[in-house]
């Protein structure tokens, strides 16, 4: 089992932090890395267990994008985020921490995920949520 | 991109074990055979021929048929293909943050005046 970490300190409360990282009018600010757009009609939350978060990334320069479709496995506020990507075997999650003052620690940890969770329901989850992906990207097309 | 297509799956789950990455230490230094490999770890040539046919199947190490002791080899690619994949992950979550923290003091100064 793969695990990676990644933590950065902000200079804002917690409750704030924890908004962006679960509300698509944050989200579109920032979840491009750089060079890359994260336009708010590409970002859906359904922020609930076995809800999907999905998010299509921008390439700036040729207009390629990228498409991550995850289901949401818990979501604690202001503390925990918690998502699978089906498609990948990823699970992500985030934990935000209250350093005292107006900072805040956001941690995100990655490993794969466990075969227990790959179910049949977990997948039927993805495909129903990449269905309503290709509807919501149809209406984008004229 | 958070892609772990089949092949970077079995190297990580090669890497997840710290008996086969003291493997991979002692292989990035030269060549060795297996009773060379079997020396510093308190384990039988059973035992590390074990680690060896997993580090072999995801193609971290191969063997060579020239010799009779079969001497391990480090592939290097591979090893190089997970630290791309690790890297360009750490980037991504580090100009996600860059363009986060940004966006927080954007969104504090309008709502404090």
């Amino acid at each position: 089992m793969a695990e990676l970490t990644y933590t950065r300190v902000f200079d804002a409360p917690r409750e704030l932090v924890f908004r962006c990282m679960l509300e698509p009018e944050h989200l579109t600010h920032f979840w491009g890395p750089a060079g890359t757009s994260a336009p708010l009609d590409g970002i859906t939350v359904d922020p609930r267990p076995g809800g999907v978060f999905e998010t299509v990334m921008i390439n700036d320069a040729d207009g390629g994008s990228y498409a991550m479709c995850a289901v949401y496995t818990e979501i604690v506020p202001p503390e925990r985020i918690v998502w699978t990507e089906p498609g990948t075997g990823m699970i992500t999650t985030s934990t935000f921490t209250d350093l005292g003052g107006t900072r805040t620690e956001v941690r995100i940890h990655q490993a794969d995920v466990p075969d227990s969770f790959r179910s049949p329901e977990d997948q039927a989850r993805f495909l129903t949520s990449l269905d309503r992906f290709a509807a919501h990207l149809e209406t984008l097309v004229p | 991109m958070t892609i772990l297509d089949e092949r970077l799956d079995a190297t990580f789950a090669a890497l997840a074990d710290p008996t086969r990455r003291a493997i991979l230490a002692r292989l990035a230094t030269g060549d060795a055979t297996v009773n060379e490999l079997a020396e510093p770890f308190d384990m039988t040539l059973p035992g590390v021929s074990k680690h060896l046919k997993v580090l072999e199947q995801c193609g971290l190490i191969s063997r060579t048929r020239r010799a009779q002791f079969r001497p391990c080899h480090l592939e290097r690619e591979r090893l190089d293909a997970a630290a791309d994949w690790i890297e360009t992950n750490r980037r991504i979550w580090a100009q996600r943050f860059d363009k986060l923290e940004a966006h927080l003091r954007d969104i504090q100064d309008t709502s404090h005046g």
